[in-house]
């Protein structure tokens, strides 16, 4: 908790705003490398409470390692991230506390395929959060109410479509009740008549004031839910701008060259 | 990823013409498609018959012509408890009530809570009808009715039906029990287990000290889950305190120790009494265990012991600390890279020298204790294999739902790691049971050396000795048998519903 204090005092006061919003998330000079190949070059990027950011660009670009350091499922090597006012260093109590301020939802699902629906959204509210059983239930009902799937709380993760499994993925973040959602690529392992299900979701969830980091491919979706779009390539954000400008009139000749190839 | 299936009306049903052709079925069809399609199918099909009639009259002209069955029938006794002193028979006796007694109470527990959990999931469980059980385990009951068979007098069937019965009504009680109670129930089975070992080994030396752990745990348990507020009040006015006042949590918390303490201390000092009011029978001990009965222990203690001990070595196999990945390391390569009989010579000649204690462990002890280390050393690696089978994503997914990494490791790795590799841990098991052949070589008196010592009798030195090899052969397949079924069974139990 010591840590908490001193990183909010030795940022200045103007610079715990960002558009108007407290700042939820920094990260500063962020280098990260796998073996000797440099994955991410000097990150510098600042997230405001309830903002809704996209982060596009191409395969290999850098975008799911930059999202991955935000909850230490990848450990930066050089630079500053500071989360909910905790900067991440290798204290586990630290990164205990972020990870319990953020939910991820991830490309491939990765839902527990050894028990039910249920008990993959019960899980962590009763086993961190402590939460009474029938309380958590209550809660996941809830939950899958609000991604329209109530029906298959029973059943195994197998016995669901794609859009189902990934819906309740979101669930089950959002059981945590975390302050920021990262979502890395959730609609590219999908068959695209499931996207749309999934992205309504996000969509949702972009309008209830929640921080919201989504990397993907849907232009459509960032066009429609962003407040900034950032694209990055190589391992660098190249571009960050609001979406309307972003795709209308790109500044970088990247970023250009990316949106002819997509678009 | 599995889409959801097509609704059931929509495939095709009863209609003959819709149904795919193979499925047009006829026994004429099937051979002909089968076995006599071409000419050296036809030779194959021709060849394999007419040995295998010839070893069938063979064989069964041998079990129920011309066999010599007179060694088993005589040396049954030796064959089923060995050396085990004739006139303490009834300890082996009580032991069957007493451990089937106690099968019986954790498997009305189990299915009392299965039933519950059915009951609120809406997930009705199917009923095992007897046939589903018949089939299940037709080859150990069949081994059962070849032992009867083999008996002389009646006692023995009526020991056995009654030890069925008894297991099966306690099972009936225990189910008619309220939830509340079943904590108990276990630790009451546990407790009948362990005192039915007693009862066969005697009372003497350090027995006593397992009753009292398994005491003692009990009794703290049962501390801890009591809300003590319901026994004394809000409010403390106890005489020592000197005046009234509010119970605050750390009163609660003191009490809860002080309770605990006492518990554990009472349960060790009343199992110690009870013991000492027993008194020493020293007239049997663990090194009368023999036949198959001390095949079945030795092996069952194997698996159950080595099981959690292998968990540990795998998952410190993993730790990315240094020192308990190489002191894992270490631990299952040497016992993997040492024969089985020279570890079984190291329990019988230099355990106590290693150990240096003045009253050496017996040597059935210092045999299993050697078995489940050389076990574990195997079983360790067949779960390491697990472990790696469960995909980054899970436990990346567990990480961010914020589970700590043994809650990780004990909530979503294990239990994906240990179904993936049932068939090779009971393959492992199987391979176990079969090695406690082995003890033959340190003079142990296991299920094969019994059947040794039927031919150092005069009267069989050299008659009956394919008889009692297939006997033997026969036991050990219908126990091996069982437990691959078994393993089937439990597989596709677990696999409803994945991927």
């Amino acid at each position: 908790m010591t840590d908490t204090t001193t990183t909010t005092t030795s940022v200045n006061s103007d610079a715990t705003q960002i558009g108007g919003r407290d700042l939820m998330i920094e990260m500063s000079g962020v280098d990260k490398f796998f073996g000797s190949f440099q994955a991410l070059t000097s990150i510098d990027m600042r997230v405001g409470t309830g903002e809704v950011v996209v982060v596009i660009g191409p395969s290999g670009s850098g975008k799911s390692t930059l999202i991955r350091c935000l909850n230490r499922l990848e450990h930066h090597d050089r630079g500053r991230i500071v989360v909910d006012g905790v900067e991440l260093t290798d204290d586990v109590r630290n990164i205990a506390l972020i990870r319990r301020e953020t939910g991820m939802v991830f490309q491939q699902f990765n839902l527990f395929p050894h028990i039910t629906v249920i008990d993959n959204i019960t899980l962590g509210p009763r086993q961190v959060l402590k939460m009474p059983k029938k309380q958590a239930e209550d809660r996941a009902m809830e939950l899958l109410e609000r991604v329209k799937i109530p029906e298959q709380a029973r059943k195994f993760p197998g016995q669901l479509s794609g859009g189902q499994q990934q819906r309740v993925a979101i669930a089950r973040s959002l059981a945590m009740q975390p302050k920021i959602m990262l979502f890395d690529e959730p609609t590219s392992a999908l068959d695209p008549e499931m996207i749309s299900e999934v992205l309504d979701v996000i969509l949702e969830l972009s309008q209830t004031g929640m921080t919201l980091i989504v990397v993907t491919h849907e232009m459509g979706f960032a066009r429609e839910a962003a407040d900034r779009v950032i694209f990055m390539a190589d391992g660098e954000i190249v571009e960050v701008g609001e979406p309307e400008h972003f795709f209308t009139n790109p500044r970088e000749e990247r970023t250009q060259l990316f949106l002819s190839q997509i678009l | 990823m599995t889409a959801t299936a097509p609704p059931p009306e929509t495939r095709p049903q009863g209609d003959p013409s819709r149904l795919p052709p193979e499925m047009r079925f006829s026994p004429s069809n099937w051979l002909r498609k089968n076995l006599f399609n071409n000419w050296y199918n036809t030779l194959i099909t021709v060849v394999a018959v007419v040995v295998g009639a010839i070893l069938l009259f063979y064989g069964g002209r041998f079990i129920f012509v011309t066999g010599q069955w007179e060694a088993v029938r005589k040396n049954l006794t030796l064959l089923m408890m060995g050396v085990y002193p004739r006139n303490e028979q009834w300890r082996l006796v009580a032991q069957m009530y007493l451990v089937a007694s106690a099968l019986g109470l954790a498997w009305g527990t189990v299915t009392a809570r299965s039933h519950d959990r059915a009951e609120e999931t809406g997930v009705v469980a199917q009923r095992a009808t007897p046939r589903d059980l018949l089939r299940r385990y037709w080859s150990i009951l069949l081994l059962l009715a070849v032992i009867l068979v083999f008996t002389r007098t009646i006692w023995p069937t009526l020991f056995t039906l009654s030890t069925i019965a008894v297991g099966l009504a306690v099972r009936a009680g225990a189910m008619r029990l309220p939830p509340s109670s079943r904590r108990i129930c276990g630790y009451a089975a546990a407790f009948m287990a362990i005192v039915s070992f007693q009862v066969v080994s005697g009372a003497s030396g350090s027995a006593w000290w397992w009753t009292s752990a398994l005491f003692a745990l009990a009794a703290f348990q049962l501390t801890s889950a009591r809300d003590l507020t319901k026994y004394l009040g809000t409010t403390m006015n106890w005489p020592i305190f000197g005046r009234t006042r509010l119970v605050t949590a750390r009163d609660l918390v003191r009490l809860k120790r002080f309770a605990q303490i006492l518990a554990v201390v009472a349960a060790v000092v009343v199992v110690r009494i009870a013991y000492w009011l027993i008194g020493d029978t020293s007239s049997v001990s663990w090194d009368d265990w023999s036949g198959l009965y001390l095949t079945l222990v030795a092996s069952g203690a194997a698996i159950i012991l080595s099981f959690p001990l292998a968990l540990l070595l795998a998952v410190g196999r993993r730790s990315s600390l240094p020192a308990i990945r190489w002191l894992c390391v270490s631990y299952i390569e040497l016992f993997r890279g040492v024969p089985f009989i020279v570890l079984l010579f190291v329990a019988k000649i230099f355990i106590d020298f290693f150990l240096n204690i003045d009253t050496p462990l017996s040597l059935t002890t210092r045999t299993i204790i050697v078995f489940t280390i050389f076990s574990s050393a195997y079983l360790a690696e067949v779960v390491r294999g697990g472990l790696q089978a469960v995909p980054r994503g899970q436990i990346e997914a567990g990480q961010a739902v914020g589970l700590q990494p043994p809650a990780v490791m004990r909530l979503i790795v294990l239990p994906q790691a240990l179904r993936a590799v049932i068939p090779a841990m009971v393959g492992q098991f199987i391979s176990l049971y079969k090695d406690s052949t082995l003890f033959t070589f340190i003079s142990v008196v296991e299920f094969y050396r019994a059947r040794e010592l039927i031919h150092s009798q005069q009267e069989f030195t050299t008659t009956a000795i394919a008889e009692t090899l297939v006997f033997v052969a026969f036991a050990y397949w219908a126990i091996s048998y069982t437990m691959s079924k078994e393993s089937q069974r439990l597989e596709r139990h677990l696999g409803v519903g994945e991927r």
